[in-house]
């Protein structure tokens, strides 16, 4: 048995589980096999001291949900790509917008912004007045630079 | 079930085809990398990011009532649905629920919409298969709706009709005649457009059989809308947690049980008829009263605090569109994120064109319904 720190309810009617870190994958694995089959979405809030990762989870059948909430302070999370694979690419986006590393993703990379983009545009401390150009190489991979170059 | 990383045979010849970002039939920018063993697809890497514009920062910094313009611009052949769904996670936060006709109005636009976007899929993914006629068909049908778009919000497309706690101006009875009429004419041209595709040998032998996509995977793939219903999945957020006023209405969930791309093309045509059985009875059933809340008048709106959080759902015309908002007690919204439909559904594309024949590649990428201003954002 996994445990939950705190149980509430949101705005909109919703479970709420808070776990630890730790106990993510466990919880996850365990409302999988009750028959929550269905990743709705994962979304990463960014708290300035923490960094909090919200899952939403949905039981298709019975058509109940369940919010899943945990946190992290150095930036990592287990993945859990391996149980759905709808988390491949929705914890690539979270990696992308806000640098929160999912340990064990196969395939961990940027999933709008170039690899060579710097720093995560969703981080409360993201330097919006640094303008970056996007520009493409000779193999048709887009990067990203600080100079305007003469294509722009 | 690994998206990528699967690893071919490395001791045959394959080519390696870099197909877009602009291509006519990748539908926007989506840059498709295909690994080609002779004339059959042995690998798929779809990259995207082509549209990407952030509209989730954007939303973070702007006003409640102002981020409703960056939803216009995601899904934008189904604007309106992308506002209602901002509108039913934004509300819920706001505290401001709409009073009864905006509601009524906010279904008769929800659906006209649907109608429309279904449309612009069907003309497009008869040019995907190189059928040119459909196209204008349904287009001609398409402006019919953004005309009365136009009689209601005096924009075509981008239409921002829908705003916190209501709707943008009331509808008149010359409008709801010109709906009323659109209803009454509006199936006789489906079953036309529906007849030069179905009637075809080459349209049926393409579509049959390609592109299967079983139940299971769907669903692990976080697939959802028509793709989802192709697959024989019965599931409808319109149903299975009702907004607005579904649950007053009375409409069938399609469903085909033969997974394939002609099933994810007749279930969108079975909804196109779903929805104006949903109009007329809604035209019928609009109550008179305030068109918005009077808690959301147009001086107060950037002053609108938002409280707590909230999830909400809705079916958009690509599939399950939500819309998650985290709010800190100010006039500006914490955190906001989208659940794109169309990103899912084109996750599944890798598992979906493994072996296939280069050309069917697109009648599959086709039958995705992918709009790049929404799965980028």
């Amino acid at each position: 048995m996994v445990e939950i720190i705190e149980e509430t309810k949101g705005k909109d009617g919703r479970r709420n589980l808070k776990v630890a870190k730790e106990n993510l994958v466990e919880l996850i694995k365990d409302l999988k096999s009750k028959g929550y089959d269905h990743l709705s979405l994962i979304t990463g809030i960014d708290r300035k001291d923490r960094l909090e990762v919200v899952y939403h989870l949905h039981n298709m059948k019975e058509n109940v949900y369940v919010v899943v909430r945990t946190e992290t302070m150095d930036e990592r999370m287990p993945s859990i790509s391996s149980l759905y694979a709808s988390a491949n690419w929705e914890e690539r986006e979270q990696y992308d917008m806000l640098g929160i590393v999912f340990e064990g993703h196969p395939n961990l990379k940027r999933m709008f912004l170039p690899e060579s983009w710097v720093g995560h545009p969703l981080r409360k401390n993201y330097d919006l007045s640094k303008v970056q150009y996007v520009n493409m190489d000779e193999e048709g991979n887009d990067y990203a630079t600080f100079d305007p170059g003469d294509g722009w | 079930m690994v998206v990528e990383g699967e690893k071919i045979d490395q001791s045959r010849e394959w080519v390696e085809l870099n197909i877009g970002p602009q291509h006519p039939s990748t539908h926007g920018v989506l840059r498709l990398k295909v690994k080609l063993d002779g004339e059959t697809v042995k690998d798929v890497e779809p990259i995207i990011g082509y549209l990407h514009r952030n509209a989730e920062k954007l939303c973070e910094m702007d006003y409640y009532c102002d981020s409703l313009i960056y939803f216009d611009r995601m899904d934008y052949v189904g604007a309106m649905n992308m506002e209602l769904g901002y509108l039913e996670a934004a509300e819920k936060v706001l505290g401001i629920p709409p009073p009864e006709r905006a509601q009524w109005i906010r279904v008769i636009m929800a659906e006209l919409n649907r109608i429309a976007a279904h449309l612009v899929w069907a003309g497009a993914f008869g040019l995907d298969l190189g059928m040119l006629t459909p196209f204008f068909y349904c287009f001609i049908e398409r402006e019919k709706v953004l005309k009365r778009f136009t009689a209601v919000s005096e924009s075509r497309q981008q239409t921002n009709y829908m705003s916190i706690g209501g709707v943008y101006q009331d509808i008149d009875d010359q409008i709801i005649y010109d709906i009323e009429q659109f209803t009454e004419e509006f199936p006789a041209k489906l079953e036309d457009i529906f007849n030069t595709f179905v009637k075809n040998d080459i349209f049926i032998s393409r579509n049959k059989g390609v592109g299967i996509l079983e139940p299971e995977v769907a669903i692990d793939y976080g697939v959802t809308g028509p793709m989802l219903r192709a697959s024989g999945v019965e599931y409808d957020v319109r149903k299975a947690e009702p907004y607005l006023v579904y649950d007053k209405l009375n409409f069938d969930i399609p469903v085909s049980y033969k997974k394939d791309n002609l099933a994810r093309f007749l279930v969108r045509f079975e909804e196109m008829r779903q929805s104006i059985r949903i109009i007329k009875q809604a035209i019928k059933k609009i109550p008179d009263g305030p068109y918005f809340n009077p808690k959301a008048k147009k001086s107060l709106m950037i002053r609108l605090r938002g409280e707590g959080e909230a999830y909400a759902r809705t079916e958009s015309s690509k599939g399950e569109f939500g819309v998650y908002i985290v709010a800190d007690g100010s006039v500006k919204p914490y955190r906001v994120h989208v659940r794109s439909p169309a990103m899912r559904n084109l996750a599944v594309l890798p598992h979906l064109a493994k072996d296939v024949m280069i050309a069917d590649l697109f009648s599959i990428s086709g039958t995705t319904d992918l709009v790049f201003g929404e799965v980028d954002r």
